[in-house]
């Protein structure tokens, strides 16, 4: 297998914006084809989770080549999902580790926001089990399932689950492409709106419009993929015999430890899949961030703040930055990128190991990146 | 009366899934058909205040380990006296199944159904429910 390195990474604003999913993407990766000085890729990867219904665009890898002014270069689409980005990530990998293509560009992408939220609430929904989508199960109440289980397994309340939204908005008032870049109390957090008890309204990512790419090259670059894995698990929640931790994030973060050739303990700052707030602290400890039952004193202690000991979600992650499903897991590798090589603006932190953790459906298809400064 | 629940397990391993599938989610075996009683004790439960199109809000939603073995998915009507652990009843109304915490009737009926026909297995499972509601004494209101 060849050492593959990153070349390039861009994104857009992410928010509500008004231009197509096309132009998004055509933003994006134009920005990381420009920063690897590269203007055509030998291949092409889409990721998009639903352009189908949200769009009701399909052919989508060919439509998005043909818009960048890449119809000449072989383009696959991929989906896992809200993982879909990181998944795509992995697809262009392997074309250059494989030696099929020597630069590839991956970019990910969706727009959701000219849609009323039940409907895009709805549409996301389909990722979940069809028997629990028929009780009325959309995602934010999966997660309201686990939150209680995690709630009743640990020494976790309500504050240290706001402490984590208060964190992340705190990072992304530093990003300029975060979708939120005001701060928020803990007392507005605890205060907002009962999404799907114990959840409230500030626990929960927004719905997010975006797009994010990076090239990957065969040739040596000042960041290496030194590890990527997948990991799943059942489509229905009613099959799993613990709601508290994701064995698709565990047998992720073991093949990207295992590719790597090293442990967690090598890992700086990470990109975490925090959808819901509590995510993140299941994430922390799926990942051995820190041992089991630490995240909440990690948390609590501003060991994950930007000036922490392992800085998390130095971008706002899902919660603030936002969450645009197919290009969240591209721009987490993105935020990455810019931290290695110290372009991250005003929310700067210390490393050269980089973890990226992104999440499919209720955590069915998961994936782990660790990027490393050569 | 106690709801009998489709479900199927798997030859290889033994999980029971509940409605039936015809692949066990960790197995490439065919699964048995099988059935298990409705009453079991919530995993885990929440209300919905922002539910999909075509559900009114607020909706309940519960996960339950049934006493077979399956865990299941299904709606209730309240959840405010109810906690991780809280025994329920399931009971299907137009073929949709809802959760509803065992109350003061609901053991009685339960106690007549295990004078009435001693010996079988949903008795079996209705005496150890019982005993230990009294035990725990966490009967709320019935749902």
């Amino acid at each position: 297998m060849r050492d593959v390195w990153i070349a390039g990474a861009g994104m857009t604003r992410v928010g509500r914006r008004t231009e197509g999913l096309r132009d998004l993407m055509a933003e994006a990766a134009h920005a990381a084809l420009a920063t690897a000085s590269i203007e055509r890729p030998d291949a092409i990867v889409v990721a998009a989770m639903n352009p189908e219904e949200f769009l009701g665009d399909g052919n989508f890898a060919s439509n998005v080549a043909t818009h960048l002014g890449f119809a000449d270069v072989p383009t696959i689409r991929i989906e896992t999902a809200t993982s879909s980005g990181a998944a795509g990530f992995y697809a262009g990998f392997a074309q250059v580790a494989a030696g099929l293509a020597r630069r590839v560009l991956v970019v990910g992408g969706e727009k959701m926001t000219h849609l009323p939220t039940p409907r895009v609430s709805e549409l996301i929904g389909r990722s979940i089990d069809p028997y629990e989508r028929s009780y009325g199960a959309t995602m934010p109440a999966l997660a309201g399932l686990v939150t209680r289980a995690l709630m009743a397994r640990q020494p976790i309340g309500e504050r240290e689950i706001s402490q984590v939204s208060v964190k992340n908005h705190a990072h992304a008032a530093r990003n300029p492409y975060a979708h939120f870049r005001e701060p928020v109390s803990l007392e507005r957090v605890m205060s907002s709106r009962m999404v799907a008890d114990p959840l409230r309204l500030l626990h929960c990512c927004p719905i997010s419009d975006g797009a994010a790419a990076v090239v990957l090259t065969a040739e040596r670059t000042p960041v290496r993929v030194a590890g990527i894995g997948q990991g799943t698990d059942t489509l229905a929640i009613r099959h799993r015999y613990d709601l508290t931790s994701f064995r698709a994030t565990q047998a992720a973060a073991r093949a990207a430890f295992a590719m790597a050739g090293f442990g967690p303990a090598r890992v700086d700052f990470a990109e975490v899949h925090d959808a819901f707030a509590p995510f993140e602290l299941i994430s922390l400890e799926d990942l051995g961030l820190v041992p089991p039952g630490k995240a909440v004193r990690a948390t609590m202690h501003g060991e994950t703040a930007l000036d922490g000991r392992l800085p998390i979600n130095p971008s706002g992650g899902l919660k603030a930055r936002g969450h645009p499903l197919a290009a969240t897991g591209l721009a987490q590798l993105v935020e990455c990128v810019w931290q290695l090589t110290g372009r991250a603006e005003g929310r700067q932190v210390d490393g050269r190991v980089a973890l990226a953790h992104s999440i499919g459906g209720l955590a069915t298809n998961n994936w782990v990146t660790i990027l490393e400064s050569a | 009366m106690i709801e009998t629940i489709a479900a199927s397990r798997c030859r290889r391993c033994g999980l029971v899934v509940a409605p039936p599938a015809p692949y066990c989610p960790w197995h490439p075996v065919a699964m048995t058909p099988t059935t298990v009683a409705g009453v079991g004790e919530i995993v885990s439960f929440t209300t919905l205040h922002s539910p999909p199109e075509g559900f009114r809000s607020p909706l309940q939603l519960a996960l339950v380990a049934l006493e077979g073995g399956a865990r299941f998915l299904c709606h209730g009507a309240e959840t405010r006296s109810l906690k991780i652990g809280s025994r329920v009843a399931i009971e299907a109304v137009d073929e949709v199944y809802y959760f509803a915490h065992l109350g003061a009737v609901d053991r009685a009926r339960l106690f007549w159904r295990r004078a009435g026909h001693a010996g079988d297995r949903v008795n079996a499972i209705t005496r150890s429910v019982v005993k230990k509601l009294w035990r725990g004494g966490s009967g709320g209101a019935s749902g």
